[in-house]
């Protein structure tokens, strides 16, 4: 990040309007945490609980009720445009642009940046090679796997070379073997490239696959517990998966996942 | 994974265009052949000013006037042309502002209630030129259709691809061409398909009044004349022409929209 102080979350509350009813409704409670710049952060929630709205809020796309969001001391609501080739998101479903070959799509981001052509051309079918899929710059979407539409939806988004890297689910809707290679992938090329990243599921295992640190959120989005994985070891993973299942069971928090040290 | 042996695996977009076939329309050419062999049988029984045969539209066809199709095709192109100019213009203003749409869509849809022959009618009262009034007629007819469809399909771009696109801070301009112009294509397709044939009916009866050249004055001479068989010749030209435009659309439309499933 350019900000040492990465992203920075503080009294965040959100609301959204029913569709139909006008409803006023809390999608995030209260969030404070911050996140230091290269750090790998899964959010874990039960479904529904407003992770996917706090990750919309961090790229941009809406405003926050209440409370700041800020990323290297920018909102990236507010800053919308200085964000610009700073971020890339991966979604739960591949987004590709259906009218669009795998190399066209790889090359979105470049060419929204205004790189040269031969450059763009040229860094997409890189990013196509190492996500094994040399062989498939000409294939429309609708000629691949849901795998291959993902690795071609990571490639889009590692293209620009984002500092910041955001993933919404964008693993849980795969088979377990091609999810597992995907989440390795994602992980080299996050750490290789230097991006802060934050992905969003409601798989525990996935998140404590993926994650240094683990935000647990409650429903609506309040932070239940931050945890530092490595600090568990591997031997204590057993029972930090437990205790996250029974805080996201209860709804509650669990004092001793709150603190940096685990109390076992 | 990706069909074996996909034809768009590694290819140029060029080089599957170069082997993509013209489909030859078995389907049509038999249901037409049907048709003339059962309009054949019927001109035995019928007398020839209620069901002229085959030889007779033949002979008729023979003798229309070519100058005549190609004044009807130039009104048609013209004034299709400046609908889709309109309609994408009028389009755009109201997806950019939603008071412009609030404000124009009950016109857009009070000018499409109008009756054709009232247009032509308004066209006869207010203009003196002969050609203005059919452009009027015309313009006014398609291009509304331009304007509602492609509004509609300009709005019908998925959220999802919206919300993925804004993550890489597009500016308007790259939001409208990298996105909302490509999805809204096949509705733009879809909407010529339909002003076509519109306009190739609207042209007829808007060239009935005052003109002295096309396909619509011809249909005059031809019923002044109680020519029946020139009648039907006329009519087997506008089906033609209205197939032929068809199938030009049907042709930029695989072209366009290759990558569909």
């Amino acid at each position: 990040m350019t900000d040492p102080d990465g992203i920075v979350v503080e009294g965040l509350r959100h609301w959204f309007h029913q569709a139909g009813t006008g409803q006023r409704v809390l999608a995030i409670d209260r969030l404070d945490f911050r996140i230091a710049p290269r750090e790998m952060v899964a959010i874990v929630g039960q479904t529904g609980c407003g992770k996917s709205t706090f990750l919309n809020l961090l790229i941009g796309l809406e405003r926050p009720s209440e409370g700041r969001v800020a990323v290297g001391g920018r909102t990236p609501y507010g800053d919308f445009a200085w964000f610009r080739g700073r971020v890339a998101a991966v979604f739960q479903q591949d987004r590709l642009l259906p009218w669009r070959t795998a190399l066209d799509n790889v090359r979105l981001g470049l060419e929204l940046l205004g790189r040269p052509a031969d450059e763009q051309r040229r860094v997409a079918l890189e990013w196509l090679e190492r996500l094994g899929l040399a062989g498939f710059a000409g294939a429309y979407p609708h000629e691949l796997s849901g795998g291959m539409r993902q690795r071609v939806a990571l490639a889009r988004a590692f293209a620009i070379r984002p500092l910041l890297l955001l993933a919404d689910e964008a693993f849980g809707h795969l088979d377990e073997v091609t999810a597992a290679a995907l989440r390795a992938t994602f992980l080299e090329l996050a750490r290789t490239g230097g991006s802060t990243a934050v992905f969003v599921t409601h798989q525990l295992e996935e998140a404590i696959e993926m994650g240094d640190r683990i935000l647990v959120f409650g429903k609506p989005a309040r932070l239940l517990a931050d945890v530092r994985v490595r600090a568990w070891g591997a031997e204590g993973l057993g029972a930090l998966r437990a205790r996250i299942q029974a805080m996201l069971q209860a709804n509650e928090p669990d004092p001793g996942l709150t603190t940096e040290e685990p109390r076992r | 994974m990706a069909r074996p042996g996909s034809p768009f695996v590694g290819e140029t977009v060029e080089a599957l265009e170069a082997r993509t076939p013209v489909r030859f329309p078995r389907e049509m050419v038999v249901s037409l052949l049907v048709l003339a062999a059962a309009w054949q049988a019927a001109s035995l029984f019928a007398p020839p000013f209620v069901v002229p045969s085959l030889p007779r539209i033949g002979r008729a066809l023979a003798g229309l006037r070519l100058d005549f199709v190609l004044v009807t095709l130039l009104r048609v192109a013209a004034a299709l042309a400046a609908s889709f100019v309109i309609g994408v213009g009028v389009a755009m203003a109201m997806y950019a502002s939603g008071a412009v749409e609030r404000y124009g869509r009950p016109l857009v849809r009070l000018l499409m209630a109008v009756p054709v022959v009232c247009w032509i009618l308004f066209a006869v009262l207010w203009f003196k030129g002969v050609e203005f009034r059919i452009a009027f007629v015309l313009v006014v007819v398609c291009a509304p259709v331009f304007v509602v469809d492609i509004l509609d399909g300009m709005k019908g771009v998925s959220k999802d691809l919206r919300d993925m696109l804004r993550s890489f801070r597009p500016t308007r301009v790259q939001l409208f061409t990298k996105l909302v112009l490509p999805a809204t294509v096949p509705v733009i397709l879809t909407s010529w398909k339909i002003n076509l044939s519109l306009a190739i009916r609207v042209v007829t009866i808007a060239e009935l009044v005052g003109a002295v050249s096309g396909i619509g004055y011809g249909l005059v001479v031809a019923q002044e004349l109680f020519s029946v068989a020139d009648v039907f010749a006329w009519t087997v030209v506008l089906v033609a022409i209205l197939f032929v435009a068809e199938a030009a659309v049907g042709r930029a439309e695989a072209r366009l929209l290759r990558w569909r499933v």
